[in-house]
């Protein structure tokens, strides 16, 4: 065993090397050969630290980012993904570049965001000590299958899983893993306290309708948004959990909340992201990180990877948000009324392999809620299919600009003045992002001149 | 006039934005003055809901779960359902909903599950879940004497086999099976099919055949639509026919 594991990292520390050497960025290539060439690969390496896994549909990598800082704060050694990599592939990836010749990976904590898929993959191989479940929605159809099967595989991994198990309280999807392992002592629950736009029925697509114990269907007190929110099964109770931490008084003018009796500013101001927090005060109440860094974190730390990115222009402020999903448009569509200025919005619409070929998904998107918008410019190679989303939803089609080219795009959006928000799926985001700052850094040249 | 459409299982058969062919019908009444009433139903209402009083009948897709959850009731309507087809109103289903109105759907777990026989095809979908139809499709059927292209996303594992009046001719994608010539099945008033999308979205001179047919039927007498302004629309298929007619990669 010995030799097979010497074996597959000087292997993958070659292959590695060699990249280097070509000039290439060594992001998943290696870790693809080692999985293909040894299904086992990742048992090549010795790790004698925790690892945090973070997972769910949205909001794994801020979440990731977030607790990797707060362990950072505290002059801990960390290795972690921040831009994704989530797959077996990419973790072996990560842990190649940061393993000696012996495969031992040293540092204090690992944090892993993981793709939900690969949950069972990679921590059938490596030993997890926490993992940190924020939600499960509708995610590239047409890839994933369904959600329930998705459910079922991380459930299946929980079945024999007595480490931390982090979970979403108010999401009846989440909630269900706890119940996975009866004998599993140390389940933990997050909730976030109802807030101002919470509502009484259901406003966008929700996948848990029905009991998963029981298949009654659920009875809700209040829906903060899509499915999740506070959930009880009238005939067996599920979903009655005492929560490990919650979130009470969400202030999103402010934007603030309280937790354990202390108020705490945040730098983010959607209920998503208060959610994201939650999930990491838990993470950081569970390994005794002192309410100090908490605090700090919170205030000042922003994971600027277009998950709600400031921009600024002649003092025009652009907010640019990932949404992948009819979740995650949902979200920032009802953020940017929460906004009750008048302002315009982009949305770059994308249909390459990863984000799905199919864009259906946008009709479940709510645009009939729009207040304020004075205009909508849309851009990506589906520009068009949002544009007819948008218009058949009742908003005049005389206030719709279509810019193909993200370029011309985002020059479009910025022929006017006043408060913008852009939302761009997930292929679409760092190109947008690319393009905001071409036009941001051409225009400060052309002013300089 | 209002037109008055019955729903029918919107909480499980909902994926792939299915509902959005309501909202587009709704709209493209509106734009005309005239009005859209819906109506959901969901299990256990056949005994109080009258079919024939509604002018269309509208399904959509659902995953095999749902199906099987839902097509006890369903068979619990079928002479109420088969009175509303034989008395004109119309029929429009999509995926799950197609396969439903058949003899019988044989899912990917072997299970049979019956349909509700309105229609001689059957369905049977392949044991191995990776195997399905999956992409974009663009098919070629007849509006009004015109020949008029239809474009949508199909996501199926189930093969439609037995089809005698089928919607449209593919052009590109596959269709009721693995590289079928033929897409969906089609009568007078009835166009059962596999394309999501949804499925009016970009194929409005669509949506504006069947609210003739309805309006029509209505009213007694022939109703022409005016035209609306569908520039976008236009475009989004134009962009869409560039890439996947002009590319010739599976073309027919």
């Amino acid at each position: 065993m010995f030799i097979i594991n010497f074996f597959t990292i000087l292997i993958g520390k070659i292959l590695s090397g060699l990249l280097h050497l070509l000039g290439k960025n060594a992001g998943n290539l290696p870790g693809l050969v080692l999985c293909t060439m040894r299904k086992n690969a990742l048992k090549a390496f010795k790790i004698d630290c925790p690892i945090i896994a973070v997972t769910g549909t949205n909001g794994k990598t801020s979440v990731t980012n977030f607790i990797a800082e707060m362990f950072r704060q505290t002059g801990a050694k960390i290795i972690t993904n921040p831009e994704g990599n989530n797959l077996d592939t990419g973790i072996t990836s990560l842990l190649l570049n940061h393993c000696t010749m012996g495969g031992k990976v040293k540092a204090d904590y690992l944090i892993l965001e993981t793709d939900e898929s690969h949950v069972p993959v990679v921590y059938s191989k490596l030993k997890l000590e926490t993992l940190v479940v924020l939600n499960f929605f509708r995610d590239q159809l047409d890839r994933n299958g369904e959600v329930e099967t998705l459910i079922l595989k991380v459930s299946k991994f929980c079945e024999t899983f007595g480490g931390n198990l982090i979970l979403n309280g108010d999401d009846p999807n989440v909630a269900r893993l706890g119940y996975a392992n009866p004998k599993n002592p140390n389940v933990k629950y997050f909730s976030v306290d109802k807030y101002r736009y919470a509502t009484d029925s259901l406003h966008e697509a929700g996948e848990g309708r029905f009991c998963p114990r029981c298949g009654t269907e659920l009875a809700y007190d209040y829906y903060q948004y899509s499915h999740i929110g506070r959930f009880a099964c009238p005939k067996c109770g599920y979903g009655k959990l005492k929560p490990y931490v919650k979130f009470t008084d969400i202030d999103l003018q402010k934007p603030s909340f309280t937790a354990e009796g202390e108020e705490y500013i945040t730098a983010g101001s959607t209920i998503y992201y208060m959610y994201n927090l939650c999930a990491v005060y838990a993470a950081a109440k569970l390994y005794g990180i002192d309410k100090k860094t908490v605090r700090k974190v919170f205030k000042g730390f922003e994971v600027n990877n277009g998950r709600m990115e400031k921009f600024e222009y002649k003092g025009s402020v652009l907010t640019l948000n990932l949404a992948k999903n009819p979740v995650g448009a949902n979200m920032t569509v009802r953020m940017i009324n929460e906004c009750e200025d008048n302002k315009e919005m982009l949305f770059v619409l994308n249909d390459n392999l990863a984000d799905g070929h199919d864009v259906s998904w946008i009709w479940d998107i709510n645009f009939s809620i729009f207040n304020n918008v004075t205009r909508v410019v849309t851009s990506g190679r589906r520009a068009y299919d949002i544009a007819v989303r948008i218009k058949c939803s009742g908003y005049p089609a005389e206030k719709i600009v279509v810019r193909p080219d993200l370029d011309d795009a985002v020059k479009e959006l910025f022929s006017t003045k006043g408060r913008k928000f852009a939302v761009a799926n997930y292929t679409a985001v760092q190109p947008t992002r690319s393009a905001l700052k071409r036009f941001l850094n051409g225009e400060a040249k052309r002013n300089d001149s | 006039m209002t037109v008055k459409v019955l729903h029918m299982y919107p909480n499980m058969l909902d994926l792939y934005g299915d509902s959005g062919n309501m909202e587009l019908l709704s709209y493209r009444l509106k734009m005309r003055g005239h009005g859209f009433e819906k109506t959901s139903y969901t299990i256990g209402d056949g005994a109080k809901t009258d079919f024939e009083s509604y002018d269309l009948i509208y399904l959509g897709g659902g995953a095999d779960f749902e199906q099987q959850l839902l097509a006890e009731d369903l068979l619990s309507c079928k002479d109420k359902i088969l009175r509303a087809y034989k008395s004109g109103v119309f029929m429009l289903m999509i995926c799950g909903g197609y396969q439903l109105m058949g003899k019988y759907y044989k899912d990917s777990n072997g299970k049979k599950i019956p349909g509700l026989g309105l229609f001689d095809y059957y369905t049977v979908a392949s044991t191995n879940k990776r195997e399905r139809c999956i992409g974009n499709i663009v098919i070629e059927t007849d509006i009004g004497g015109k020949k008029y292209k239809v474009i949508g996303f199909e996501n199926h594992g189930g093969m439609t086999e037995n089809v005698k009046t089928p919607f449209g001719k593919v052009i590109f994608g596959n269709g009721n099976k693995f590289g079928s010539e033929t897409e969906g099945y089609r009568e007078k008033n009835v166009i059962a099919t596999y394309l999501h999308g949804p499925l009016l979205s970009k194929n409005p001179k669509l949506a504006d055949h069947i609210l003739e047919y309805i309006l029509s039927r209505k009213q007694g007498s022939p109703v022409s639509l005016k035209p609306l302004n569908d520039e976008l629309e236009s475009k989004a298929r134009e962009v869409m026919f560039k890439r996947l007619l002009e590319s010739g990669k599976n073309k027919k």
